[in-house]
């Protein structure tokens, strides 16, 4: 399980070295804070998406989640002027119930999440447009939320507060992933959901909390967003964002398939997207390659993380099959040492010899 | 092979229990009984009735008429968690485990054990691995709690879904095919799981396809045929010949 991290990390200090050594400035402190703000941001929603893609669904709606909610969020603290702890609540709030509604449907209605969530990304993303006529909003001159601005894209120590975000979420939801009781249900559930509930584990509130996890994380993502690009275009406001966490997810060691990944993978997978990204314009490669030189990381990565992965297995196949040869031996010179087992097992043996 | 305790109360009594799927008869009425530390072998073609009958003993569905006692009392089992409270297991087919947990994970799951700390409740890694260990060692079984169950071979699998069983000592584990699918030297670690099972005071009713199984571990056979109870008889007293002609219908009832 570690492998998996350990390589990645190994593989973003390897490409970290090279670029660094070809620009210098890719290694100089702005750059690095410059990314970690970005990795703070992307890192967030790409949490909440990997632990769906853990129970072994996808959430396709963050990107339009963003732009709903943040066009709202923007609406209600300028045009509506409200105090702004309540629009941060309303807009978590908000988040929180568009992840409950589509972990119902997709719990308690049986759809598909990839069709659940894909509505999702198309109904949210014309709501925001139809709701802002299309218009992109944005803070005026005033001081609207000038505290929660500070807090959202401030920085301690230089540290800029999303990173710190990052890891403070990342933290709390290592240990409700590794170490909690839901988490272990998560992994059972994905892997193998009937079996999780013949063990008694209420699987649909398993994978709706998921999602509503989800949902919530992507409502914190907004409002760091918002403050971030300080505007909210609502045609383009988080486009393609639900594929960056995905990317990230699955090269930090998430399986489509469900049943596997790490929060620190997914954290790891984060950085290493937006090392890429930045190293493309780092070295002068033109900006269009951008989207292309991630493809192509994305698919050698996993590429190579599958057949090493399968080399491991045939491995372990071979020495497992050393180990059991000479104890399923074992096992029958006890039986036939206790007198029932002895007068059973002469029958069983000579039927299938 | 003598039954042992067939002078004490039996664990499981079934009396006239049919079951109507609409206009459909599945089960007429089966009687049967089944005794602490007893192994029966339940054989059948396919569409015999066995699987119904397991059903409803699982609490999968509610008999049509009839009365299931379980030590003693009579019980009425709505949901399968009742028939678990009630101290009967069931070993799947698919074994039922989540392939990308450890053994002792598998064991505990939807089980788990935990340490609190103030409102917090985390795993108790290693409680579950130190109690999964003892249970795989009364299973004799060599199954080391931290690995994998994908990588384990189907004997061992069969260890970790038996071992389950322990963990809430039930008294009664119905075994579904256990050796359908395994190597044959996995089949004799099963059979040996078996015998541990029997050894604790466990009753087992293994339905399997397998006659030289049924006739190493059993200690008496029941054989259903359309629906109905056909024979039931100790291992001693019937063959494999026998048994099979009952299965087939070559010979109606002994």
């Amino acid at each position: 399980m570690m492998k998996k991290e350990l390589g990645l990390c190994l593989l973003l200090v390897v490409i970290s070295a090279i670029t660094g050594a070809i620009n210098p400035a890719f290694l100089s402190l702005v750059n690095l804070l410059n990314m970690a703000n970005l990795i703070g941001l992307f890192g967030v929603f790409a949490l909440g998406v990997g632990l769906v893609i853990i129970t072994g669904g996808i959430d396709l709606s963050v990107g339009s989640m963003f732009a709903l909610l943040g066009v709202v969020f923007v609406d209600l603290l300028t045009t509506y002027q409200i105090y702004w702890p309540f629009a941060l609540l309303l807009v978590l709030l908000g988040g929180l119930a568009l992840g409950g509604i589509q972990g119902f449907l997709i719990t308690r209605l049986k759809m598909q999440p990839f069709i659940v969530t894909l509505c999702g990304l198309l109904i949210y993303r014309g709501a925001a447009r139809y709701y802002t006529s299309d218009s992109t909003r944005g803070f005026g001159y005033g001081d609207e939320a000038s505290t929660l601005s500070n807090i959202a894209s401030g920085n301690i120590a230089g540290i800029p507060n999303t990173f710190v975000f990052l890891i403070i979420l990342a933290l709390i939801l290592g240990v409700l992933l590794h170490r909690s009781v839901y988490g272990r249900w998560l992994y059972a559930v994905g892997k193998n959901e009937e079996a999780a509930r013949f063990s008694g584990i209420n699987t649909d509130i398993v994978i709706a909390t998921a999602y509503i996890i989800s949902g919530g994380l992507a409502g914190v993502s907004t409002v760091l967003f918002v403050f971030y690009t300080n505007s909210v275009s609502p045609s383009s406001f988080g486009n393609f964002y639900e594929l960056y966490a995905i990317a990230a997810a699955v090269l930090g060691g998430c399986s489509l398939r469900g049943g596997e990944g790490s929060i620190l993978g997914i954290v790891l997978g984060t950085a290493l997207l937006q090392v890429l990204q930045n190293l493309v314009n780092i070295l002068g490669i033109p900006n269009s390659l951008n989207f292309a030189v991630m493809g192509t990381v994305i698919l050698l990565g996993v590429l190579a993380d599958q057949q090493l992965q399968s080399r491991r297995r045939r491995k372990m196949a071979l020495a497992g099959l050393a180990r059991t040869a000479p104890k399923s031996t074992l096992v029958q010179g006890k039986q036939s040492a206790s007198p029932r087992g002895a007068a059973a097992l002469p029958t069983s043996m000579g039927d299938q010899a | 092979m003598v039954t042992p305790h067939v002078a004490g109360q039996p664990v499981l009594e079934l009396k006239g229990i049919g079951k109507e799927f609409g206009a459909i008869r599945a089960l007429p009425g089966v009687d049967m009984r089944i005794f602490p530390g007893e192994v029966v072998g339940l054989m059948g073609d396919n569409g015999a009735g066995k699987s119904t009958l397991v059903k409803i003993i699982a609490g999968n569905f509610p008999p049509s008429h009839g009365e299931i006692r379980f030590d003693g009392k009579a019980v009425h089992f709505a949901r399968p968690i009742d028939a678990r409270a009630v101290g009967i297991e069931v070993v799947y087919q698919d074994l039922a485990l989540a392939d990308n947990l450890t053994a002792a994970a598998n064991v505990f799951l939807g089980r788990e054990l935990k340490r609190k700390f103030g409102p917090f409740a985390f795993l108790d890694h290693k409680a579950m691995a130190a109690r999964a260990l003892e249970l795989f060692g009364e299973l004799r079984s060599e199954t080391r709690p931290h690995d994998l169950v994908k990588q384990m071979s189907g004997g061992q699998r069969q260890a970790v879904a038996i071992a389950r069983t322990r963990l809430s000592n039930a008294k009664l584990v119905m075994m579904d095919e256990p050796t359908a699918a395994i190597s044959v030297r996995q089949v004799e670690q099963v059979l040996s799981l078996i015998h541990r099972l029997k050894e604790q005071g466990v009753a087992v009713v293994l339905i399997s396809h397998r006659m030289p199984d049924v006739f190493a571990v059993c200690d008496r056979v029941v054989v259903m045929r359309r629906g109905e109870k056909r024979a039931d008889k100790a291992i001693g007293d019937t063959s494999p010949e026998e048994v099979t002609s009952l299965i087939t219908g070559a010979k109606e009832a002994a």
